[in-house]
């Protein structure tokens, strides 16, 4: 099995789909119109569309926040893709029986230079937790997961922020800022001061952090997106670990779930603002 | 020493050595994984034919600017910084600068903040030996190894330079460095390129360009991220921010960029580009037509950049190639 037999169910799973009129449109990604680019989302609403959709180690984006669209809509899902999905799904951003879920079985995504992206190098996902169809890759060479994370600092952050220049291009990128106005944008009140300066950018990297907590896929949009170079998925880690850790909870895996930071049981413990248990 | 035309890599570091006495220099950097414009000793520049992620316009245009301070019933313009020496500009950068230059300098209004950084910068350009993925200088009649918009270019040629001078300034500088001061150049080399291959008519009707191609489709991919107007050489709008501190307010002129929603948002609410499709073809027929029309420049070099790092993989020359054709 290769990216290009998969390509192949691809297009006539989409052309049948396209066709019967299960869906109205497809999203998945076109051919990529030069070496250096990542593939573009396309929506293919045509079935002869179906035989535009590419799949190679190039299709970066994802693309999740492309949803909703008019009508049931399919979308090709790599498995951080569906988690995303998985993950509007259960914070009431798109109804279920809006969106057909192509798992799009998935050994990882490469760069402009033939290597491994970060998010990818380190991501153990090979199949979509949830989906309605699976387009199968036997994955058998089985990479031994890298760990990227080295050390958290206050050092390390600064260093990163220094990269930063605040375009904001993480965010637009990520599936989970769907805000209507991010806090960054407001002018009342003014979370941003002019300069792009180191509290400037702690204040949007740590918000958009917090407001991510128990949200976030993995899936490396904000790194892969991001022109300077900064480790934004590491900042969010933290905060994702902390949340698997305390509550047990991953983002995307289950359709059934409650967005974790949005409810409250019994049995949490009280790792609030008193420092939990050592308040004890 | 024997005349020639080129100087070698240690020639060209001992020349910035004392060009540094005098002004901060600023040249490609490796900064983790990315090129970038840094301040750097001569050391630490890459002098090969790696490419910045950003484009050099900060030194002329920063990201944010204070222009003025006003409080307790005075106000002060900001004094003019250190001046930089930009080492290593690419063509297509420096050719942006130029139609900076027009943008800021010419017309009824002449910027005196760009201004000064104009006259009190200095720049070594750098040609480039290899198109790299994603650039089509060639598309917009840019030479890739040499452009005359700046104080000495430099022309790699295996280990050393062919050097040329292009100012008063920096002929001076040539002169005043006993390894560079036997170089004889300004013989008048020219860019050669041929003509654009890429551009729009400066006469085409806006309202027909809004039709000729559906730009809902084209645009589909943009995720409105912006970063294509924050690396490229030739983007150029801003907004103002005041922000206090103490009683005094500081005026920001600060990057904007018309892939924002708030870009145009009136006071009102109303928002006259609503939609993300309509700000991408604002981005494409500002560059193409609009600033053509303003001052006969198409305003955009080529210079791949928001190609190579578009999140969702869009390459603006295949969609203005696209108008071009259509528009015919």
């Amino acid at each position: 099995m290769s990216f290009e037999t998969q390509q192949k169910e691809l297009r006539d799973l989409c052309a049948a789909l396209l066709r019967d009129g299960a869906v109205e449109s497809v999203i998945g990604f076109g051919e990529r119109s030069d070496s250096c680019c990542v593939c573009p989302p396309i929506a293919a609403k045509r079935e002869k569309d179906a035989g535009k959709l590419a799949w190679n180690s190039r299709c970066v984006p994802n693309l999740a926040p492309y949803l909703p669209l008019r009508g049931k809509t399919a979308i090709v899902a790599k498995p951080c893709d569906a988690r995303a999905v998985v993950n509007l799904i259960v914070e009431r951003q798109i109804p279920r029986e809006s969106v057909r879920i192509i798992g799009m079985d998935c050994a990882g995504m490469t760069g402009a230079d033939g290597n491994p992206l970060r998010a990818c190098a380190e991501c153990g996902e090979r199949r979509a937790p949830v989906a309605d169809d699976i387009i199968a890759n036997e994955i058998s060479s089985r990479r031994e997961l890298e760990d990227t994370r080295g050390e958290y600092s206050a050092k390390r952050f600064k260093d990163e922020m220094k990269k930063c220049i605040l375009c904001f291009s993480c965010r637009q990128a990520c599936y989970g800022c769907y805000c209507q106005t991010c806090f960054a944008d407001r002018v009342l009140p003014n979370w941003q001061p002019a300069e792009p300066g180191f509290g400037a950018k702690m204040t949007y990297h740590l918000g958009r952090a917090m407001h991510l907590a128990g949200r976030c896929v993995e899936c490396g949009a904000c790194e892969n997106a991001c022109a300077s170079g900064v480790d934004v998925r590491y900042i969010i880690r933290g905060v994702t670990e902390f949340i698997e850790k305390e509550y047990g909870f991953r983002a995307g895996i289950d359709i059934e779930a409650s967005p974790v930071m949005q409810s409250c049981s019994m049995d949490d413990r009280n790792v609030g603002f008193w420092g939990g248990d050592e308040r004890e | 020493m024997s005349r020639s035309d080129s100087i070698s890599r240690d020639d060209l570091t001992r020349l910035l050595d004392v060009l540094g006495r005098d002004m901060r220099i600023a040249g490609p950097v490796k900064e983790g994984r990315t090129v970038d414009y840094g301040i750097s000793s001569p050391d630490g520049l890459l002098m090969d034919d790696s490419v910045s992620y950003k484009s050099p316009k900060e030194f002329y245009f920063p990201q944010a600017e204070r222009l003025m301070a006003f409080g307790g019933g005075t106000a002060e313009e900001e004094p003019a910084s250190e001046p930089f020496l930009i080492f290593g500009v690419r063509p297509c950068d420096l050719e942006g600068l130029r139609i900076l230059r027009e943008i800021f300098l010419s017309g009824g209004y002449s910027d005196p903040f760009f201004r000064r950084r104009m006259e009190n910068n200095f720049i070594i350009g750098l040609g480039c030996v290899e198109r790299k993925e994603g650039c089509f200088c060639d598309k917009l009649g840019i030479d890739m190894r040499f452009s005359d918009f700046c104080d000495i270019m430099l022309e790699p040629d295996g280990e050393s330079y062919h050097v040329e001078h292009l100012s008063g300034r920096g002929r001076a500088a040539l002169a005043a460095v006993p390894q560079t001061a036997g170089v004889s150049c300004g013989v008048g080399r020219a860019a050669t390129a041929p003509p654009p291959a890429l551009y729009l008519d400066e006469n085409a009707d806006e309202q027909r360009l809004f039709g000729v191609i559906d730009w809902e489709e084209a645009a589909f991919p943009c995720r409105g991220c912006g970063i294509c107007t924050f690396i490229c050489p030739t983007c150029h709008c801003f907004e103002f921010k005041d922000s206090g501190r103490d009683g005094v307010i500081s005026r920001y002129r600060c990057w904007d960029s018309c892939m924002y929603p708030r870009f145009t948002l009136h006071a009102s609410g109303h928002n006259p580009r609503s939609a993300r499709h309509e700000r991408y073809r604002q981005r494409v027929l500002h560059k193409y037509l609009y600033v053509r029309k303003n001052t006969g420049y198409t305003a955009c070099v080529g210079c791949g950049r928001c190609v190579r790092h578009c999140p969702a993989g869009m390459n603006i020359k295949d969609v203005a190639e696209s108008v071009m054709e259509a528009s015919r």
